[in-house]
């Protein structure tokens, strides 16, 4: 590959590193709002997702133009590759942040149970880790690190279902409506989602290393525990 | 004619002589003067080389991150701060992301500052600063402010609380003065000037409260003497019995032996001791315990209030010792505290090189322990004497 095309696929990744800093950087923030029922914050945090969409976009397209014209090969070809197909998860998981501003919007004014904030805070906590492993194997291209993304997120699975449980529970001692029952259900949901997420740019940085995809996932055969609200 | 001629022939066999001998002479002060010259310059590298050295070295054991910026916007230096200062590696990029911004505007003449908050974990708040050199190129600082930023937060919530503490009773003073003015009825003039002293003890109680923590605060002129604990007890549970009779609370005080000293200020041991029987006392429901005792250890003292009241929520227990913090802000005014207590507690621990310790369980009640240095060689024979 010339010498100006590793330049242009050094700035790409940099710049997917810095987009993927901002995701792991976001996830404790909307916890934070989510539990504060920080109203500006959460704006705030839904105005800015327009504007990463838009850097995901563009990551996306250059990717495209620099492997259509530079036509590079091997590890450098996986590199742009999973430039790619990593903004797409990036993309992803800043629409699943913003849903959670969203969510926190819809319950504001709701005193939580304190069962259910421990559980919001211990998912968000853990989300972000899975999230911030799987930037720093990619930014490391360490496959080592990625695969033990999902390890994480077994648990992370587990928090969910307990989740749901709570949820149960805490309806059932009447201390929580239904229309926040939903909500809360949908925020397990997506921080569920964002661990998910995290797995997948796991494997891109495996398929950038090794050359080969990571075996499928049994886990996804059995799926998610339904939540009450029918899911999203 | 021969003459001449000999002259000639003479003069040019001495050039022939001296010319050879000439050269080789300017050969050596050339060579001479080339090694000094070479001398030189290595002695000015070795130098220069010393003095970047020192530069960075310098540079890099500052706490403030630099990077500085060609006139093309490449990076000619970073110190060691600026190559990773969060401690994980997202927030690092973060950081240099916005570096990378604002060198770019620095480098079309702009001023440029940023304050980016992380919330990591480790939560930090970072500043990022951007300047123009005059020669060309761009400078960029970063710094951690997180404590900076903690601090102003805390003060910022001091002058808010403060001026919350102090304008309630003083707007009540107002208008119970205004109601009085015009009041004609002896029995209601009675009840609200009542309530006008009640609400200017308030005022005073928490000028006088304030006062008390700044001086404590200053430290400095604290005299450390060896004092008796009983009588420090004593003291402190005195203040607090006609408060505890009126609420009909049991007040017990287990006497410690004459002998069980610790080292300190009387007045601010008791200051701080009857801050904590006094929260004791308010927050216990009627026909409740209030047990105040000691023990040591040889090293210090442990004075124990323990009480059988509401408890404290173990969210709270961190934030407890902050000043105007208040677990249940409804109730605050109905035990007419000042939410200085604790702090004056915890800055009298402090100066004497203490500590105060909290346990409680919702509900069960809470142990509040002040730990005071023991007076040197006066305790071990007491150690046993909480049975007393």
């Amino acid at each position: 590959m010339s010498r100006f095309a590793a330049e242009k696929l050094a700035e790409l990744r940099v710049e997917a590193l810095q987009l993927g800093a901002r995701i792991v950087e976001s996830i404790p923030r909307t916890t934070n709002i989510l539990l504060e029922q920080d109203l500006e914050g959460a704006e705030y945090q839904i105005l800015s997702d327009d504007e990463f969409d838009a850097r995901t976009l563009d990551l996306e397209e250059n990717s495209i133009v620099l492997m259509a014209l530079q036509a590079p090969v091997a590890t450098d070809l996986r590199r742009a590759l999973v430039i790619m197909k990593l903004s797409a998860e990036l993309e992803r998981t800043a629409d699943l942040v913003a849903n959670l501003c969203k969510v926190s919007r819809r319950i504001h004014g709701q005193i939580l149970d304190e069962r259910l904030q421990v559980l919001i805070r211990v998912m968000g906590d853990h989300s972000r880790q899975q999230m911030q492993v799987a930037v720093e194997a990619y930014a490391n291209e360490d496959a080592a690190l990625a695969a033990s993304v999902r390890t994480l997120d077994e648990r992370l699975d587990d928090l969910q279902r307990k989740f749901i449980q709570t949820i149960f529970e805490c309806s059932a001692d009447s201390s929580l409506e239904l229309s926040v029952a939903i909500q809360m259900a949908i925020t397990a949901r997506f921080y569920e989602r964002i661990g998910d997420h995290a797995v997948n740019i796991a494997d891109l940085v495996e398929f950038l290393v090794t050359g080969s995809k990571p075996p499928s996932r049994p886990r996804l055969l059995d799926g998610p525990t339904p939540t009450p609200a029918g899911g999203q | 004619m021969s003459f001449v001629l000999g002259v000639i022939v003479g003069l040019g066999l001495a050039l022939l002589i001296a010319v050879p001998f000439l050269k080789s002479r300017f050969h050596n002060r050339a060579r001479n003067l080339e090694k000094a010259a070479s001398e030189r310059t290595n002695d000015a590298i070795a130098r220069f080389e010393n003095q970047s050295l020192l530069i960075r070295t310098a540079l890099d054991s500052l706490t403030v991150g630099v990077v500085v910026a060609s006139a093309k916007g490449e990076v000619l230096f970073r110190n060691r701060v600026a190559s990773g200062m969060t401690g994980a590696l997202h927030a690092d990029v973060l950081v240099d992301e916005a570096v990378d911004v604002h060198l770019r505007g620095a480098l079309s003449g702009e001023h440029r500052r940023q304050v980016i908050e992380l919330f990591g974990p480790p939560s930090r708040v970072v500043l990022v600063a951007a300047y123009p050199i005059e020669e060309g190129g761009a400078l960029a600082t970063i710094e951690d402010i997180t404590e900076r930023s903690r601090l102003d937060a805390v003060r910022t919530d001091f002058v808010a609380n403060i001026s919350h503490e102090l304008k309630t009773p003083v707007g009540a003073l107002a208008v119970l003065a205004e109601a009085l003015a015009d009041e004609t009825e002896p029995e209601v003039i009675r009840r609200l000037s009542s309530k006008m002293v009640e609400e200017s003890i308030r005022a005073g109680r928490t000028i006088d409260d304030l006062l008390e923590l700044s001086r404590i605060e200053l430290g400095g002129e604290a005299i450390k003497e060896a004092i008796a604990v009983g009588l420090v007890i004593a003291e402190a549970v005195d203040r607090v019995r006609t408060l505890a009779d009126r609420r009909g609370v049991v007040l017990r005080v287990l006497e410690p032996g004459e002998r069980l000293k610790v080292l300190g200020d009387r007045r601010q041991i008791v200051s701080a001791l009857g801050n904590l029987v006094e929260n004791a006392v308010k927050y216990s429901e009627s026909g409740k315990l209030v047990e105040v005792s000691a023990s040591t250890d040889g090293l210090s003292v442990d004075m124990r209030v323990r009480d059988e009241g509401m408890g404290i929520p173990s969210r709270d227990l961190d934030r407890i010792f902050e000043r105007f913090y208040r677990v249940d802000r409804a109730r605050s005014r109905e035990t007419g505290g000042t939410g200085l207590g604790l702090a004056i507690v915890r800055h009298v621990a402090n100066n004497h090189g203490g500590d105060v310790l909290v346990s409680s369980i919702e509900g069960e009640g809470s142990t509040f322990t002040l730990r005071i240095p023991a007076a040197p060689g006066l305790t071990v024979a007491s150690s046993l004497s909480e049975a007393g």
